[in-house]
């Protein structure tokens, strides 16, 4: 090769090309050019929104938070909310309630059904696969719709109904001369009621007694866990199965059980411990509380950096700190100033809050545990009451004394919770082929029985593979509650389009859908999250 | 519903690794039929508990379902006199020709497309038939034992007894009554029976059926059937509709279905004869294209029956195609000059900058211009920077000309056929029923996969402003429940739109539709392009290939291939989310079974009915696409990695 051929190469090699070839910056062109594109597209719809809603004469904003949005609920805490954000309140307590339970419910029979479809049983397996297969290959609304017809064409509610009669055997009448009548629809004496106004269940709720009994309860966790400890250093000691979880159970059940009859002992922990703290509480100076806080602060941060320096040294003495570690620590105290500042100078009143709402929780406190100091047939931890009912007559409703379901959430709930089952049921199945063939071996071979196998051997690692999945089905469920539009209960969807029917404002309901699912999706994505790194370590 | 895309690309990894793992079992040794109940049914206590729980859920169900199947409540009329407006809502009757004439264009095609195609799995053995026909013959005979004996019915009016109870016939009439289930049952059963009998091999009963001929024959038993079973009857008169007993469906579809029918199996034959020819690649490729421009050529060419302003066409639309085409190819054509460096580059940009200028123009009403122009222009810019890729001796530049020319002759077709003075009066006036649940599951996903593979290959980019742009755009659309981004489009978006820019319902609503499904569909694609190995990257840099080529190249092809199934449980989701059309006030089938049919006087309040029939259609279409898929997966051997 002549040498000025060598040259020109050298010169090809270390010359820049012309800026349009060259790769850096065309590609960093490209993308500054895609993303003008994009934030214009925005700004221009953005302010052609905005000259459309005025020239059409809609008001904008979020002011109907806070005015009466003349709208009534079906169902929820609240049916007749006097603000549009407390509408929309009910609305999303609805969507978190189905979402809540419908998990809880799809979880259970989701795994019943998928080890159901793994049987060697087959007929099991069968009739799984044909309920795998039905529910996954029609669309959930299709079910929804299905479900709240035939939910419709069950009898009416309180169709049929008894008068109640006194010792003489007349009947008794209410305070309008009316015949007091007791429901004799359906099962269980009127325990439950299955009627086109959707199901009224028996409501478990908390009663009188109920904190005098988590006291015993407390008491039996602790010693349990005492116990647990025990028996599992015993067990890793000499290899015998000694139940430590099991054990834990037993003892608290154990404590439960006298705590049912022995709870009134404690009826003098609301007066003579929460209501004295309740009353000295107000005492506090809010200086105190400032400083405690920025104490806090302060302490917290020079611990976090004095760790930090620890982690970072050597045996030998002080490592080198990188511009990294340096920022970090920097970091840390300067934030830690802030917040001091914050809490001394900036947010007076936080202080004020949180003393406030400590008195509140105490005085709360101090109500509950005063209450059912009376003896223990009567106050009882726990109660059940039997669904009643208002109006009676031809436009009965189920009261509130029961727990209710409308048609709607019915419909609904069972859509969601047997359409997601089967996706949960496909995981699951999933999850138990993917653990290979040879732990089965394996366990066989040390000679463990086949349900040791399962729940030593199997599930565990099947859990593994099948939680991230799970927690999308968890998503799809929550997302999925929002076809209850369909059939008009009222969770977040149906409250915020009923609402921007009625107030146009349409574009800020819709930011609110999207902020609220994305917080859903956020929590559940977190707590899966959570079991996730948990098992991996487990994992090694 | 969201809803299959509900099954994100992890989940249907783990499912599609469980079906193989079943699959790949060893099929068991055939036991005699003691020993196969003692080993399925009663291995041990728990497992006979467990038979006796299941065994009486099965019967419970299945009685359930055929007493309320066959009851004298039920009133069928409603679906079978709605069968039309169900499929293709208010679609005119003098005009159904159409109808026939695109459900004739699909049959011609899918008869072509089973032909070409490559074999799928070995079909089904006569074991398996012969076991089909047993199970479904005792499937009827034991309906026929565990449904309830019918009403007695004097004069067409139940009759009832002192407790105002309906009065039910004695089992044994019952029995009698049921001949023709009876007769049904036992063909079915003896069929099954005389095949593996009569096959007393071994060898012989695992001969194998091919699975398309074998369903061909059976689409046609079932065909038959409108010969000579009543399937149901309906009319219309100037009021509507009114019930005719004596106009059967049989009576006007035997015909069509018929012909339909051969139809599909003389392309099948033909489509097979086309297999073996040498061009087999070329009709394989036709077969395909056409399949992606027949739902727009059905729906807004044949059905719509676009009224065309002719001399618009003379003056403006053709000239305006036969300029793009001519003055565009010939551009192409200069532009792939081998050696023709930076000019070429420099044209393809400037065009491609006046057609961007050309769209924000066309948002400020700056610069006049016919929609399909712009599009054109956008398209031209892009083709002439892929110029380059196509340099070299003349068949390789012409392949570029002829593929511009071919897309200008599609685009401005459908555009012309589109755009016409009633699509802006009466929008999809007709657009209805079944019609609509397939139009928009179609379009959804001939768009939404090239959107969702730009996304796909944005979000796994090195670059990293399309990075975030791609990941938020994908993350905030899978957060947020469909029914809401659907709300968006058909409620909102007029908002958004400047003035005298209007979208039509249906179009804002498929806009809607595959905006979504692009998401979900760019992470199953994430999932196949992190499939590819390092090596083929680093391989393609040492060849000295671009970015372009080497992701058209080397890297698309086979992250596709390993994401064929899950995109076909992204068609099946599609599928099934159509059904949310009737929330936001189209008269898809589902909206009609629930709230059309009602209303109707002579069907009041009749509602389960509809429902349960529009369950089962979506459930045989949706259960027939995941048996495909499932052995789609075994065929491209996806879990066996």
């Amino acid at each position: 090769m002549t040498d000025t051929a060598e040259s020109s190469l050298v010169a090809a090699a270390t010359e820049r090309p012309p800026f349009y070839r060259d790769a850096t910056v065309v590609k960093w062109l490209v993308q500054v050019v895609t993303l003008a594109v994009v934030l214009f597209a925005l700004v221009f719809l953005a302010s052609e929104a905005g000259d459309n809603l005025e020239a059409k004469d809609i008001n904008t904003g979020f002011d109907f938070l806070s005015i009466d949005p003349g709208i009534n609920v079906g169902d929820g805490i609240d049916t007749d909310p006097d603000t549009g954000g407390r509408a929309l309140w009910v609305g999303m307590v609805n969507t978190i309630r189905l979402s809540v339970a419908g998990i809880f419910v799809a979880t259970i029979l989701g795994v019943v059904i998928g080890v159901a479809r793994l049987s060697n049983n087959w007929i099991a397996a069968k009739v799984a696969s044909v309920f795998i297969e039905y529910m996954r290959n029609i669309p959930l609304l299709v079910h929804i719709l299905l479900f709240f017809t035939v939910l419709g064409t069950l009898g009416n509610f309180g169709r049929d109904t008894e008068p109640i009669l006194d010792a003489a055997g007349n009947p008794l009448l209410d305070e309008n001369g009316d015949a007091l009548v007791e429901i004799t629809q359906g099962p269980i004496n009127g325990w439950i009621h299955v009627s086109n106004k959707g199901l009224s269940l028996p409501r478990v709720h908390i009663a009188d007694g109920f904190y005098q009994w988590m006291i015993f309860i407390l008491i039996g966790f602790f010693i349990g866990r005492y116990v647990m400890k025990q028996r599992q250093a015993q067990q890793d000691a000499t290899g015998a199965e000694t139940y430590p979880i099991l054990s834990l159970l037993g003892v608290m059940a154990v404590f439960g059980i006298i705590g049912w009859f022995l709870h009134p002992i404690f009826g003098w922990v609301g007066d003579a411990i929460f209501d004295p703290i309740a009353r000295a509480i107000p005492n506090v100076p809010e200086q105190v509380v400032q400083v405690l806080l920025s104490v806090l602060a302060l302490g917290a941060a020079a611990l976090w950096i004095k760790r930090f320096l620890d982690s970072r040294r050597t045996p030998a003495g002080l490592a080198k700190l990188t511009d990294d570690d340096w920022f970090r620590m920097i970091f840390a105290g300067v934030s830690a100033v802030i917040a001091a500042i914050f809490f001394l100078v900036v947010w007076p009143g936080l202080s004020s809050w949180i003393i406030n709402s400590s008195r509140d929780f105490f005085e709360v406190a101090a109500d509950k545990f005063g209450d059912g100091r009376g003896n223990w047939r009567e106050d009882w931890p726990i109660d059940a009451a039997r669904p009643d009912i208002e109006k009676r007559g031809n436009f009965a409703n189920p009261g509130p004394a029961g727990l209710n379901f409308s048609q709607g959430f019915a419909a609904v709930f069972f859509g969601v919770v047997l359409y997601t089952a089967a996706f949960v049921a496909e995981i699951v199945r999933g999850g138990i082929l993917a653990v290979p063939k040879g732990q089965t071996e394996a366990a066989q071979a040390v000679g463990l029985k086949r349900a040791t196998m399962l729940r030593r051997v199997i599930l565990p690692q099947a859990f593994r593979v099948s939680l991230p999945p799970l927690g999308n089905q968890y998503l799809n469920l929550t997302k999925n509650t929002s076809l209850a539009i369909a059939v008009g209960y009222s969770d977040i969807v149906q409250v915020g389009s009923t609402i921007f029917n009625q107030t146009g404002r349409s574009l800020e309901v819709f930011g609110i859908w999207m902020l609220f699912y994305l917080a859903c999706s956020l929590t559940i994505s977190a707590v899966v999250n959570f079991f996730n790194v948990r098992l991996k370590i487990v994992e090694r | 519903m969201s809803m299959e895309h509900e099954l994100d690309e992890r989940t249907k990894e783990l499912i599609a690794n469980a079906d193989a793992v079943e699959a790949a079992r060893p099929e068991e040794p055939s036991l005699p039929v003691g020993e196969w109940l003692k080993k399925n049914l009663f291995s041990s206590i728990g497992s006979t508990i467990l038979t006796i729980v299941f065994s009486l859920i099965a019967v419970f169900a299945y009685r359930g379902v055929l007493n309320f199947v066959f009851s004298e409540e039920r009133t069928w009329d409603a679906v079978r006199v709605n069968m039309r407006a169900l499929f293709t809502f208010a679609y005119p009757s003098s005009q159904y020709i159409r109808v026939w004439f695109v459900v004739g264009m699909a049959c011609v095609l899918a008869g072509l497309s089973l032909g070409l195609m490559r074999s799928i799995g070995q079909g089904f053995s006569l074991k398996r038939i012969s076991m089909w026909f047993m199970g479904w013959g005792s499937f009827i005979i034991a309906g026929i034992l565990l449904r309830e004996p019918s009403v007695l019915k004097d004069d067409g009016e139940v009759v009832l007894d002192d407790d105002l109870q309906v009065v039910r016939e004695s089992f044994g009439d019952a029995m009698v009554d049921r001949g023709w289930w009876w007769f049904g049952g036992l063909l079915l059963l003896g069929i099954g029976l005389g095949l593996w009998f009569g096959l007393g091999d071994k060898r012989r009963r695992n001969t194998f059926v091919p699975a398309i001929p074998f369903g061909l024959a059976v689409i046609g038993v079932l065909i038959s059937s409108v010969w000579w079973y009543n399937w149901g009857h309906y009319g219309t008169n100037a009021d509507g509709l009114v019930i005719e007993p004596g106009r059967t469906v049989a009576s006007t579809t035997q015909g069509p279905w018929t012909v339909l029918w051969f139809v599909l199996v003389i392309a099948y034959v033909v489509g097979l004869r086309l297999k073996d020819t040498e061009r087999a690649g070329t009709f394989r490729a036709i077969v395909n294209l056409s399949w992606l421009l027949s739902p727009f050529i059905a729906y807004f060419v044949v059905l719509r029956d676009p009224d065309l302003d002719w001399d618009h066409v003379w003056s403006t639309d053709l000239p305006m195609a036969i300029g793009f085409i001519v003055l565009g190819g010939l551009m192409l054509f200069f532009l792939t000059r081998p050696g023709i460096g930076e000019i070429g580059r420099v044209i393809a940009t400037a065009v491609l900058a006046f057609a961007l200028f050309n769209w924000v123009a066309a948002f400020f009403g700056w610069y006049p211009m016919l929609q399909k122009a712009r599009i054109s222009f956008l398209l031209l810019g892009l083709f002439g920077l892929l110029a380059h890729n196509f340099a070299g001796d003349m068949r390789q530049r012409m392949r570029l000309v002829y593929g511009w020319a071919g897309l200008m002759v599609v685009l401005h077709y459908l555009i012309t056929m589109i755009n016409t003075a009633e699509t802006h009066e009466a929008p999809d006036a007709f657009a209805g029923g079944f019609v609509i649940t397939i139009f928009i599951a179609l379009f959804t996903m001939i768009f939404a996969f090239p959107l969702g593979v730009l996304l796909a290959l944005g979000r796994t980019s090195q670059m990293p402003i399309f990075r975030i742009l791609s990941t938020i755009y994908i993350e905030v659309v899978r957060g947020v429940p469909f029914i809401t981004i659907l709300f968006f489009f058909t409620v909102f978006l007029d908002f958004f739109l400047p003035d005298g820019m209007h979208l039509a319902g249906l179009a804002a609503a498929g806009i809607g539709f595959v905006l979504f499904s692009a998401a979900y569909l760019a992470e199953n694609v994430r999932g196949g392009l992190q499939a590819i190995r390092r090596g083929q990257y680093e391989a393609s840099d040492a060849v000295g290939l671009t970015t372009v080529q080497r992701t058209g190249f080397i890297v698309l092809p086979q992250a596709l291939r390993v994401s064929i199934p899950p995109l076909v449980g992204m068609v099946i989701a599609t599928f099934k989310e159509t059904s949310l059309l009737s929330i936001v006030g189209f008269f898809d089938f589902l909206r009609i079974a629930n709230a059309a049919i009602p209303g109707q006087t002579e069907f009041l309040g009749v509602k389960r009915e509809g429902l349960l029939f529009v369950s089962l259609i979506y459930f045989i279409g949706a259960y027939a696409m995941s048996k495909y898929s499932q052995r789609l997966e075994k065929q491209l051997g996806v879990g066996e990695r």
